[in-house]
């Protein structure tokens, strides 16, 4: 296909030579992986029983150079000193390069090859880095419709950066399209001839999503200006010629550089390498998210709920120790406008001050009670609970979804990567009544456990995953969560009777009754999940 | 054998530029004769884009006679801009399209059969080419500096703070969105402005066209989405854009992605007559001066004094905030609070400005609204069933309050108030007795602006 090779190649000035020995070690420093944990991940991946977020970790990785930690002065630059430290590194290895070449007696005229190939390294970087974003709007998951707790919970009480992500989630076609954006400009970048156009696709809807992460708090700043940055460098090629010939109004002529890949084992590696990568990164990807879309989706809790347990309901009647709380939209005690989600979720609102996630509610976690997007920057003092339910007794075992200590998320991304750092574990802090009773290890007994099932098996065979399996097996961290035991009375479950501890182990009955909630915003017409 | 053209051709171009960079005069390639159906199809085009772009309907230039020009506003300014010929409604509708497609197609039968010698339209495209660009940097210009002082989507009212996310409707959460950020919006506007400027110059224009494709085609999909109402307008944009950057496509496309040698735009408009050249710098002198610095003045001072969408009448001093209804009198009859109750109210926001807004367990009538309105107050109760508005009128003397219902069947009858301490307020008539307490309310949207996510907050 490159048979239009220009023959002559133009020596290059010195201070181009300069630029790009700096130029080379610094795109390619941050176009490789720099954490250890992504490498391990990798080499553990079980490609028989895939999961999409295997895919997703792999293409999204921290890169840059990190062994001199990530701050300079002690400031981490908004996150951006990683590349700073890396463009030092880079200058001083590319003038070592330089003072090298000034001495070798035959000194290259040019970096052609050496450019043609560092654009192809960028090129697959940026385009494998968007594609493992784009799928997870492509298939609206990323940014979900918001549940009944969050259309129930004032505009004020939410974060600005959970505004921002209710916007896009509660138009899920738009987030659809947002996906096909980036997934198209990812695989523009695969091909030579739309690599400007991809660039150019990839520049401007990147540098917009890094003005809105700045803009809503959004945490994810680095990671898109990373894409403005890459494709940013794969437009800078084309600029004088398209200066030459819009601006001065010239006869313009391609002056690219091809290597001639003409040996039977180069066109077939070429060939090979190229269909392996659009065959993973956009075959495969496409059926796993798929996949997680339809059954899994990786934000909303994925078990179904109890079936007559939906919905909004007010909450008539409420009694604490036998003692009955009159409705007031003052009081700290007493719920009110509590909601059952499609999934195992019970939320409620009560006037009282509690601690707030204010996380994304994204990453990987496999678990329901982990899914934390339902809480995740939403105050207003909705509390959100995940319940086993136990349907033989009509029991709940309800967890608070929020905790002290958050889990790290997007582990292998590193740094660059918003990995998010380990926190430190919390002083415990003995609260008599949050102590033996329901507090117990064996709070849930060995029947109804059985009864409840195993959760690793509650969604669909078809999203099952080695992934998946091994979260399950492996031993969960720092897990300290409120807890309530509420048994439950109804016919239909337009009316519904809880009885039983709530979280400080007082005893608790509560009335609910189903509301039919008509909401001004249209309902979604692309819902993610199974809960039939 | 093609490779060895293809090397021999690539050597010729190599002289050919060598020759423009000593700066031989350029030839007037492009003045070919064009072929049959090209001709035709420019006649249709320009008739259709000249419809669509030039006000020629006399109504407009009623309203721009009838303009009060004393404190010229950013409205008027913006209202003009959004000028597109309308046969059916007031709103734009595709049929629009179709009507002007049809004048177009008869024009350009009678327009072909008197105009048969002619060679080519390469100064008439040039022309049509100029009456886009300015009007497509109009349109962009009056969104975009809405936007730099983002008086289009202002913060969320109390009343806004104070609602259910569901009982917003897509496009209200989506102008609120946008409200909550001001400085996104001044760069989104800032994108505009500098693409309208781009448009200014022949040699950028379609740089300014390309920049304008995304950034309006986002706009138009975000109307679809969000179920807003200027999808016509902002495809109307978009259709522009594309004629315009149509001009240099296969130029672009040739050199960056078949890469090969390419040749650039060899027409040069002629200004020699003096009153071509000074007709010329006095019109987009005038355009800057009219639609770039005053438009932008208007727009500053606008933003400044706000009012542009909330109502700007001053509400009652001091009592703006969120009231929790302690107290709720009925013909001396207690109602206590309820989740049910249909009539008694949970809470009640006083505005800056004069507008109270209610929240009942029923939902208020949801207006549309859908499209950028200035100057009419009709925002904060549009696109909302969670509260239901009322501006009021006050007298301070008798302290009695009147109400005019906005989004909500349910009057109000005048109430005397009096405000026993700076946090509470009562509002009475002869049956009807209410306390209100003011709530100290933290917003979570503040709160986490102001301690960031990163730290814990208990709220």
């Amino acid at each position: 296909m490159s048979e239009i090779t220009v023959k002559e190649s133009k020596p290059w000035k010195s201070y181009q030579k300069i630029l790009f020995r700096i130029a080379f070690i610094f795109f390619i420093a941050i176009s490789i992986p720099n954490s250890v944990e992504w490498y391990k991940f990798v080499v553990n991946i079980d490609w028989t029983n895939l999961h999409y977020r295997d895919l997703y970790d792999i293409a999204r990785f921290g890169s840059g150079l990190n062994i001199f930690g990530n701050s300079i002065f002690g400031s981490s630059l908004s996150g951006y000193a990683n590349w700073v430290i890396t463009l030092i590194a880079a200058t001083i290895v590319g003038l070592i390069w330089t003072f090298i070449d000034s001495r070798r007696k035959n000194q290259p005229k040019e970096y052609n090859l050496l450019y043609y190939w560092l654009r192809v390294v960028v090129r697959y970087r940026a385009g494998i880095g968007i594609i493992g974003f784009g799928f997870t709007k492509l298939l609206p998951l990323q940014l979900p419709y918001p549940s009944l707790g969050i259309l129930n919970t004032d505009f004020g009480d939410l974060t600005a950066q959970k505004i921002y992500w209710l916007q896009i989630g509660i138009v899920p076609w738009y987030e659809v399209f947002a996906g096909i954006v980036e997934v198209t400009a990812g695989a523009l970048l695969f091909f030579r001839k739309t690599t400007l156009l991809g660039s150019v696709l990839l520049f401007g809807a990147l540098a917009d999503i890094v003005y809105v992460n700045f803009a809503y708090d959004g945490g994810v700043h680095v990671y898109s200006s990373y894409f403005v940055l890459l494709s940013g460098f794969l437009i800078i090629q084309y600029v004088p010629q398209l200066y030459q010939l819009l601006i001065l109004e010239k006869r313009t002529l391609p002056n690219y550089y091809y290597p001639s890949l003409s040996k039977p084992w180069q066109k077939y590696s070429r060939i090979g390498l190229k269909t392996a990568v659009i065959g993973i990164f956009l075959v495969l990807f496409f059926y796993l998210q798929l996949v997680n879309f339809l059954y899994d989706p990786y934000k909303q809790p994925a078990t179904k709920g109890v079936t007559a347990l939906r919905g909004s309901y007010n909450v008539t009647e409420f009694k604490v120790n036998g003692k009955e709380i009159a409705y007031s939209p003052l009081d700290s005690v007493r719920w009110s406008e509590a909601t059952f989600e499609n999934w195992t979720t019970l939320t409620y609102k009560v006037n009282r001050a509690v601690p707030l996630d204010l996380s994304n509610g994204g990453g990987d976690p496999q678990r329901d009670i982990n899914r934390t997007f339902e809480l995740a920057g939403v105050g207003g003092g909705r509390r959100v609970f995940h319940y086993f339910a136990d349907t033989t007794e009509h029991t709940l075992y309800l967890q608070d979804k929020y905790k002290e200590m958050a889990d790290r998320r997007n582990v292998t991304a590193g740094a660059g990567g918003d990995g998010g750092a380990e926190q430190q574990r919390p002083k415990e802090k003995v609260d008599p009544k949050k102590t033996g009773g329901i507090y117990s290890d064996d709070w849930i007994s060995r029947q109804a456990l059985a009864h409840i099932g195993d959760e690793n098996k509650m969604i669909d065979d078809r999203a099952a995953s080695t992934r998946r399996d091994r979260d399950f097996a492996s031993v969960k961290g720092y897990d300290k969560r409120n807890r309530m035991l509420l048994n439950y009375e109804t016919a239909d479950g337009r009316h519904v009777i809880l009885k039983g501890l709530n979280e400080e182990q007082d005893s608790i009955y509560v009335v609910l009754d189903r509301v039919d909630r008509q909401y001004a915003l249209s309902k979604s017409t692309l819902n993610a999940g199974k809960y039939e | 054998m093609s490779q060895l053209q293809t090397v021999e051709v690539g050597a010729k171009e190599i002289r050919l530029g060598l020759q423009n960079r000593v700066e031989v005069p350029a030839i007037k390639l492009g003045s070919r004769p064009w072929k049959g159906y090209e001709k035709i199809l420019f006649r249709f085009v320009f008739i259709y884009f000249v419809i669509q772009a030039v006000p020629l309907d006399w109504k407009y230039y009623r309203d721009l006679l009838s303009l009060d020009w004393s404190p010229l506003s950013v409205v008027d300014f913006f209202y003009l801009a959004r000028y597109t010929p309308r046969f059916f409604s007031e709103v734009p509708v595709f049929a629009d399209w179709f009507a002007v497609g049809l004048i177009a197609a008869v024009g350009t039968f009678i327009w072909s059969v008197l105009d048969r010698s002619r060679r080519e339209y390469d100064d008439l495209y040039y022309v049509l080419r100029v009456i886009v660009r300015y009007r497509l940097a109009l349109a962009l210009l009056a969104y975009g500096f809405i936007k730099f002082y983002p008086i289009q989507a202002p913060f969320p009212s109390i009343s806004d703070l104070n609602t259910n996310y569901g009982d917003l409707t897509a496009w209200k959460i989506f102008s609120l969105s946008l409200g909550i950020v001001p400085g996104y919006q001044s760069f989104l506007g800032l994108v505009e402005i500098v693409a309208a400027l781009l448009l200014l110059n022949r040699k950028t224009a379609s740089i300014g066209a390309f920049i304008i494709l995304p950034l309006t085609g986002n706009v138009f999909v975000s109307n679809l989405a969000y179920e807003g109402g200027e999808y016509v307008y902002s495809f109307l944009i978009i259709t522009f854009a594309l004629f315009l950057f149509a001009y240099d496509v296969k130029r672009i496309a040739r050199l960056t992605s078949f890469e090969r040698p390419t040749s650039p735009n060899t027409y040069r408009p002629s200004f020699k007559l003096p009153w071509q050249k000074y007709g010329r710098l006095v019109a987009k002198s005038l355009f800057l001066i009219l639609f770039v610095f005053v438009l932008g003045l208007t727009a500053r001072i606008g933003y400044k004094n706000a009012g542009l969408v909330y109502p700007s009448a001053p509400g009652l001093a001091g009592v703006e905030g969120i009231y929790n209804v302690e107290l709720y009198r009925v013909n001396q009859q207690d109602i206590p609070p309820s989740e049910t109750d249909p009539v008694r109210w949970r809470d009640v926001v006083f505005e800056k400005w004069n507008t109270i807004s209610i929240r009942r367990n029923t939902k208020a009538q949801v207006l549309a609204a859908g499209t950028t309105e200035l100057g009419k107050g009709e925002y904060e109760y549009s696109e909302t069933a969670g509260r239901e508005f009322y501006s009021y009128e006050f007298d301070t003397v008798n302290h009695v309050l009147t109400f005019k219902a906005h989004n909500t069947s349910q009057e109000l009858p005048p109430l005397n108030y009096t405000q026993p301490d700076k946090n509470t307020i009562t509002l009475s008539n002869g049956s009807t007795e209410i306390l209100l307490r003011k709530i100290d309310k933290k917003y979570l949207l503040n709160e986490a602006a102001k301690s960031g996510r990163r730290r814990g907050l208990k709220l």
